[in-house]
């Protein structure tokens, strides 16, 4: 009997396997089944850690899944909304799928910190989609109930921030938040339906496809009908802008459209800013009849700020430790979501949790991300169908993504002093948003990658590449110049934002395995993870 | 006592034989093999299927909502 | 009909941005301002001292470094702006307007700003040490607010540099005088461009293109004696014995600064009578009116947001006037149908067009043909197909409904 190899299985069972080749690694590619990236079986991950994600993680999310439905309208209106929407049928029962994804991998603190950032993420998704179906006439014959009268919708960029004065009495829920773009994350094959949709009545296949999908959704008759009037915005880009357009016809309700300034570094535009949100504040009034509530919107905005100051000490965290404890994707993805929807309870929970997490990490001064190679900042917008990437690089190639654009948006407090200053910053928080913040407004904003990338210590920029996006590829010759200048370890990831067909998820990795092989010359962790296809995965 | 022995060793058995299952379900995939391989087929085919209204169709009534400052 | 005195001369001008008078305009020494957005007032840069010169880039139909910069997916517009930009070709410029209205000509722009940031190195495309770039936000709606807001941009953003590196003066005086010359100019052109309304027009849409296009690209001073004489001759020029179209089309659509492509419409039987695309829609030249107690800049910005039709306009009143507009033209016009275009990667039309073939024949009863083009594309077959189609199916409704 080998006694060194007793001792190594008997390791391996207890501590799992090792990450690297060289250490008799734990070859993650193998477990995965072909094409449909299921699991052979799922990852054994050392006695304690795969036992904290079957029961912390796994049944306890899936327990909770059933606890929030119940909690916020029941199973009735949740069955009838599986039966009647694509998008919540085909997208919530994989939802574990999605946690397998976002961590895969991860070991001891990270896999519970970035864990409680997933199940923010699903609670905060139920709770949107629960009020549309408890709001909704689509599943009530035809009938407006009290939810329906009480019920704002606005698009998913505008932020649920501006809601707060009437947060006692209204409810908001954005019309594709959960729709568009949880699905992309959680099974991308839903939204292809309304992108292919909206092409069929005539738009051509090159605007964004994000916007695409948000117009398709309309065509296809799959949004709720759970709100007497809407907001829209200008957030972002022209697309964006031009799917009002077709979401105003097809939804046929009162709109406001809550435009912002493009050059919001102009002193002028923040005046005029202030205004428009005053603007939707009135209609808003009008709408419902329920005078504008100071006092409520600043106790909300106090609790969102505490949401905000959290989050500057995780970048401290990882801007300048090995400690942080939540890796690349649940980073971004729980920043997007919790900022854009504004204030719920369940961010605080997290964020308690996490802050318990990460203050051990801290204290005592735990790796969380041992087969770091290199520090990587991931900038402009990323490919939605294909989040998870960072988990794969890490596990592949040992890339850890610390922090990414869109998590640096919305990057302040709001004063809560007086009137002017609350909607001065209001102001400049909506001016801020996601893919507005760096993307509009000035060519300088895009390049502050640089700062960014010292600030939180990166070696290396991954640049997304979304191939649709007129902003971003209207800057692409310049990067590539800078990169050159700057001698800046740098690659390209292109993507279509949700639309997996464009560019395949094997073709991203491709691109990142001939970087690291040929421009780095370096070895993969995890040779297993390489090449394999997972063409039809969620 | 050899009654609440008896119980309480019944319950135990129950609840080994209950994590023993989820254990299976969770370790092999089971969950998800069940919902790609059967649930979500089945749901695309009713989706797929479903009357739908058309949209196209609907008014365009130029002169509906009044200009807002 | 007889050919238009000064066409051809018209035509040599739109052969290079920096042509005759523009170069004659910078000889008398005032200074060439480029602008390539409706949105940015053209009377302001055509202030005694300046000329506007909306930016165009004839005969660009590979613009390979543009490409580099601004990649394949970007408007082929925007892209061959900057591709003469980057062949010198737009070294006659003292400064250019921007505008962040539409997100490719707006990279374009911030490509060619001197922008003096450690983050990343000028490119120096316009070879011209004085050269500035000036960005102007636009709002999305047409509203009081709006408009305050616009003017102060205007003033902030326009007047104040052109002041301040050209010693441009920007009185309310200097102000009326640009309106004037702007209203003077706008009325020639819609003196020439109504005979379009007429049942047998006596100016094809391509004459007129070239007019409209002219106007925009040189100093207003030096061509408006060709204007006024241009006038003059259409007030006697007969058409054709025999009308040589089947039918009148309006044009709408994305930027469109290619005559030739009015001209391949034409070529199909379809005669263009009216336009409503960004680059020259007949709106565009609606004359000026300062109204009592509101200050030249004042009446400048809500002018140009209340006459610009453009899809970004947000509000849904707005949005669904569009449709009106469009069907207000066309009968205005007498057109039997409308070809909405949209270029290639420009989002906004994209969407707009969508709509557009959707509402206009169900609820005006107006045939829509909906088309995507290049920047260039004269020699497109795959549209002329399209547009003779469309010709023939305006014909057969008009038989129909003579039958009726």
């Amino acid at each position: 009997m080998d006694i060194n190899k007793i001792k190594k299985g008997f390791n391996d069972f207890w501590y799992g396997k090792p990450h690297s080749a060289e250490e008799g690694g734990r070859r993650l590619g193998d477990i995965l089944e072909d094409k449909t990236g299921l699991y052979k079986h799922r990852e054994w991950r050392g006695v304690k850690d795969t036992m904290y994600y079957f029961w912390n993680i796994w049944c306890y999310n899936y327990l909770h899944m059933v606890i929030d439905i119940m909690k916020y309208g029941g199973l009735v209106p949740f069955a009838k909304g599986v039966w009647r929407y694509r998008w919540v049928g085909q997208t919530y029962l994989p939802v574990m799928h999605w946690f397998d994804r976002g961590l895969q991998g991860l070991r001891g603190e990270a896999l519970k910190g970035s864990a409680w950032h997933y199940r923010g993420m699903v609670n905060a998704s139920i709770v949107q989609f629960m009020y549309m179906f408890v709001a909704d006439a689509n599943l009530n014959k035809g009938k407006k109930n009290y939810w329906h009268d009480h019920t704002i919708a606005h698009n998913e960029t505008l932020w649920g921030g501006i809601f707060y004065p009437w947060s006692d009495q209204y409810r908001n829920v954005a019309i594709e938040m959960i729709p568009y773009f949880v699905t992309c994350h959680v099974n991308s094959h839903t939204v292809l339906n309304y992108i292919d949709a909206i092409q069929s009545i005539g738009l051509p296949g090159d605007p964004c496809p994000m916007c695409q999908a948000e117009a398709g959704i309309f065509l296809l008759d799959d949004v709720p009908d759970y709100a007497n009037f809407w907001l829209s915005d200008n957030e972002a880009c022209d697309a964006s802008v031009s799917t009002s357009i077709i979401q105003d016809w097809l939804w046929d309700k009162p709109l406001y459209a809550m435009t912002q300034p493009m050059r919001f570094d102009d002193p002028i535009a923040k005046k005029y800013c202030m205004k428009e949100i005053e603007g939707a504040w009135k209609f808003i009034e009008e709408q419902t009849g329920v005078p504008f509530n100071y006092e409520l919107l600043c106790k909300r905005l106090n609790q969102q700020n505490e949401l905000m100051r959290f989050e500057w000490e995780k970048w401290d965290v990882a801007a300048n430790t090995s400690c942080y404890p939540i890796n690349g994707v649940a980073q971004a993805l729980y920043r997007i979501y919790q900022s854009q929807y504004g204030d719920l309870p369940i961010w605080h929970e997290v964020d308690a949790k996490v802050r318990k997490i990460m203050e051990k990490c801290v204290a005592k001064k735990i790796n969380t991300f041992p087969k770091t190679r290199h520090r990587v900042i991931a900038w402009s917008c990323a490919p939605l169908y294909y989040s998870n990437w960072v988990v794969w690089a890490y596990n592949c190639w040992g890339l850890n993504v610390i922090i990414n654009m869109d998590s640096l948006m919305f990057d302040m407090e709001i004063r809560t002093d007086e009137y002017e200053h609350t909607l001065e910053d209001i102001a400049t928080y909506h001016m801020w948003a996601p893919m507005r913040r760096m993307a509009v407004g000035g060519m300088h904003h895009i390049f502050e990658l640089w700062d960014y990338k010292e600030r939180f210590n990166c070696d290396m920029v991954a640049m997304y590449d979304q191939l649709q996006c007129k902003g971003m590829q209207g800057v692409h010759g310049l990067f590539e110049d800078e990169f050159r200048k700057r001698d800046i370890k740098a690659f390209w990831l292109p993507h279509a934002l949700p639309d997996s067909r464009t560019v395949s998820r094997a073709e991203i990795r491709r691109g990142i395995n001939d970087f690291m092989s040929t421009v780095m010359q370096e070895e993969p962790l995890d040779p297993s993870l390489l090449d394999f296809d997972d063409s039809m995965t969620w | 006592m050899k009654k609440v022995c008896k119980f309480f060793l019944k319950l135990v058995g129950i609840l080994v034989l209950v994590f023993g299952v989820l254990f299976a379900i969770f370790f092999f995939d089971l969950d998800g093999k069940l919902l790609f391989n059967f649930v979500e087929p089945f749901l695309k085919k009713h989706y797929d299927n479903m009357e739908r209204e058309d949209k196209t169709k609907m008014p365009y009534d130029i002169s509906k909502y009044p200009a807002r400052d | 009909m007889k050919d238009l005195k000064h066409l051809i001369y018209f035509e040599d001008l739109l052969q290079q941005a920096n042509n005759e008078l523009v170069q004659k305009g910078r000889a008398d020494g005032n200074k060439a301002v480029g602008y390539t957005c409706y949105f940015m007032p053209e009377v302001l840069l055509d202030l005694p001292g300046c000329f506007a010169v909306r930016l165009r880039a004839p005969g660009c139909t590979s613009p390979d470094v543009a490409t580099y910069y601004l990649s394949s997916r970007t408007c082929h517009y925007a892209r061959s702006l900057m591709e003469r930009a980057l062949e010198g070709g737009y070294n006659f410029l003292d400064a250019d307007m921007a505008t962040e209205t539409c997100t490719a000509t707006t990279r374009f722009q911030e490509h060619m700003e001197q922008k003096h940031l450690d983050s990343v190195e000028d490119m120096r495309i316009v070879d011209n040490d004085d050269f500035f770039v000036e960005f102007t936000d636009v709002p999305f709606k047409k509203t009081p607010n709006s408009q305050a807001y616009f003017a102060e941009e205007l003033e902030y953003h326009v007047l104040r540099p052109l002041r301040e590196h050209f010693g441009i003066d920007t009185s309310d005086e200097a102000l009326m005088k640009a309106i004037d010359l702007h209203n003077e100019v706008s009325n020639l052109i819609n003196e020439i461009g109504d005979y379009r309304k007429l049942e047998k027009p006596t100016i094809t849409g391509y004459e007129f293109h070239v007019i409209q296009l002219v106007s925009l690209t040189c100093p207003k001073y030096l061509i408006i004696d060709k204007l006024r004489e241009t006038a003059e001759e259409l007030k006697t020029r007969e058409p054709d014995q025999r009308w040589p179209f089947r039918c009148k089309v309006l044009l709408a659509g994305s930027e469109n600064d290619d005559p030739d492509f009015t001209k391949m419409i034409e070529g199909c039987g379809a005669e263009v009578v009216c336009d409503r695309y960004c680059y020259g829609a007949v709106e565009s030249r609606v004359p000026i009116v300062v109204k009592e107690g509101e200050r030249p800049i004042e009446a400048i910005a809500r002018h140009y947001l209340e006459t610009s039709n453009c899809p970004r306009y947000m509000p849904q009143d707005e949005m669904r006037a569009r449709k009106q507009h469009l069907a207000d033209l066309a009968k205005a016009y007498n057109a039997d149908g409308i070809i909405v275009v949209s270029n290639k990667f420009c989002e906004y039309w994209s969407y707009e067009r969508v709509i557009d073939s959707f509402v206009m024949p169900r609820d005006f009863g107006i045939p829509v043909c909906s088309i995507e083009k290049e920047y260039i594309n004269s020699a497109s077959g795959q549209l002329r197909t399209r547009f003779q189609a469309f010709v023939e199916s305006l014909e057969i409704k008009k038989i129909q409904e003579g039958n009726k």
